[in-house]
């Protein structure tokens, strides 16, 4: 069945209509059922991945990290940049030195194993917090934005330390770096003066243009050692403005993204996951949850009380920024995909990210819920 | 006997008949009715997109259960306070009730399957549980 192309497709986007329905029926994320399903599947019948499978995974995780890059609100940022970057740059930083140490130390972890660890480990969920934020209404409120805006650089942090940390530096890498800081300068000016001379086509040129330079520079990047989502994170970052005046282009990215491409690298990263470890690692993902916790409590909570939040909202912060799903998976994935680490270790750190979307959540939600209102609205 | 009842309506065919008996419990004991609407969004979601379109979608849907609600209280004579707030359902209704204080909370019921009730179970049951007032399950 391997060899037969159509029926391989079938199977795979079967298994993605099912997630889709049962995110439907639970209100739960599609990303985490298709790991979900993609890890009973690779388990209990077998995905083989194929180098097309694999391809329409890797343009997935690409486009949904220019995706995520373009979410970023550069105006949050801005106006509260002292808080969002010290408190978001504590998230990143403490959390990755903490788990990546204690896998080279306590674990016995190789240190590119370790590496892999420490950024998959990294991470925050900006989704994860969004959601809650309107859950709240929290979102309308200046302490919400700035736990917005600093999980936005936690996730920055992730995506420069998963481009540099495995990269060979050579000139090559400088030039790679200068090429996308040029790009990004320069697309936020050509980027809309092209869709303009354009204008909206079935051909969706727009669209075209966008993936063009994502995949050059992304080309650019494999080449030199580095990883294509990191391109894809700034050039998104660099477009979020134009894209947030024109929210219908990313709209139309996004319906391609969840329709066809991230499916496939969901469901990949699922059926990578291996079951007898999820058994006989429990220990170690629930060591990697704690720790995850336990730095970003380190780092984020004293941050929280310097910048005058009170105790609820500052417990509050920490927890929703110790959630992680979508950097995480893409980290950990990139460790199994370029043989950094292994199956079993794959298995711990992706169970350990998904719990960690979970976890902290749950705590939040139930005992740290800030003392504000829920929103309320009439439609 | 009954001052403040609520009622949680999501727009299905039992949150219809739910609001119909509570404008109908409204009116004979000449209460306060607020219904109760909640956008439910994805839990452990992706990308902000995914909570944005869904709470789009709502909004649309819950435009419309909004104005269905009121013509029933208006050809009931009973006057309605709606709320729809973003959350997951059983727990911002019981916080919502508990908010108003109501005395009685009228719910629908949606009948599952023996299998769903056992391993996810129903909003109704987790609100007889979890309410701080009587609950009328309306079937």
């Amino acid at each position: 069945m391997v060899d037969n192309v159509w029926l391989t497709s079938a199977l795979w986007i079967g298994l993605a209509l099912v997630s889709a329905l049962i995110s439907i029926r639970l209100a739960l994320s599609v990303a985490l059922i298709e790991i979900m399903v993609g890890a009973i599947a690779g388990n209990v019948i077998g995905l083989p991945l194929t180098p097309w499978i694999n391809y329409l995974a890797g343009f997935g995780a690409i486009l949904l990290t220019f995706l995520a890059g373009a979410e970023v609100d550069m105006d949050v940022v801005r106006r509260n940049v002292g808080a969002s970057i010290g408190i978001g740059f504590v998230s990143f930083l403490f959390p990755y030195l903490g788990c990546m140490l204690a896998a080279r130390y306590l674990l016995d972890w190789d240190w590119p194993q370790a590496q892999i660890a420490g950024i998959s480990l990294s991470t925050t969920s900006v989704a994860v917090v969004y959601a809650v934020m309107i859950e709240t209404g929290l979102n309308k409120t200046e302490l919400g934005k700035i736990i917005l805006a600093a999980c936005f650089i936690t996730d920055l942090g992730t995506v420069l330390a998963l481009g540099i940390v495995f990269a060979s530096f050579t000139a090559w890498l400088l030039a790679f770096a200068a090429a996308t800081v040029i790009v990004a300068w320069l697309m936020p000016k050509i980027a809309p003066w092209f869709f303009a001379k354009v204008g909206r086509r079935v051909s969706e040129p727009e669209i075209k243009f966008l993936l063009l330079v994502l995949f050059a520079l992304g080309g650019f990047a494999t080449a030199v050692g580095s990883e294509a989502v990191l391109p894809a994170y700034v050039i998104g970052m660099a477009l979020a403005p134009a894209f947030q005046r024109d929210p219908d282009l990313p709209h139309r990215m996004r319906v391609i993204a969840f329709a066809v491409l991230t499916p496939f690298y969901f469901l990949k990263a699922g059926s990578l996951v291996e079951a007898a470890t999820l058994v006989s690692g429990t220990a170690l993902i629930g060591l990697f949850l704690g720790l995850k916790m336990a730095t970003k409590f380190i780092g984020i909570l004293p941050l929280t009380r310097y910048y005058r939040f009170e105790n609820r909202e500052g417990m509050y912060t920490t927890l929703l920024m110790s959630t992680g799903l979508t950097f995480g998976s893409i980290s950990a994935l990139y460790g199994l995909t370029n043989n950094i680490i292994d199956q079993r270790q794959y298995t711990i750190l992706l169970t350990a990210v998904i719990a960690s979307a979970v976890v902290p959540t749950v705590i939040a939600q139930r005992w740290f819920l800030p003392k504000i209102g829920a929103v309320k609205q009439e439609v | 006997m009954f001052k403040r009842i609520a009622v949680a309506n999501d727009g299905s065919e039992g949150g219809r008949r739910a609001l119909e008996l509570a404008c109908d419990l409204a009116k004979l004991h000449r209460s306060t009715l607020h219904m109760i609407s909640v956008e439910e969004l994805p839990d452990f979601p992706a990308t902000i997109d995914e909570v944005a379109e869904t709470k789009q979608a709502e909004n649309h849907k819950f435009h419309d259960v909004l104005a269905h609600a009121r013509k029933i209280a208006k050809a009931k004579g009973v006057k309605l306070q709606a709320e729809v707030v973003a959350g997951h359902a059983a727990s911002t209704i019981v916080e919502r009730v508990k908010a108003m204080k109501a005395d009685l909370l009228v719910v629908g019921f949606m009948g599952h399957s023996a299998l769903y009730e056992r391993i996810i179970g129903g909003t109704a049951d987790r609100l007889v549980r979890l309410a701080p007032c009587p609950v009328l399950v309306v079937k």
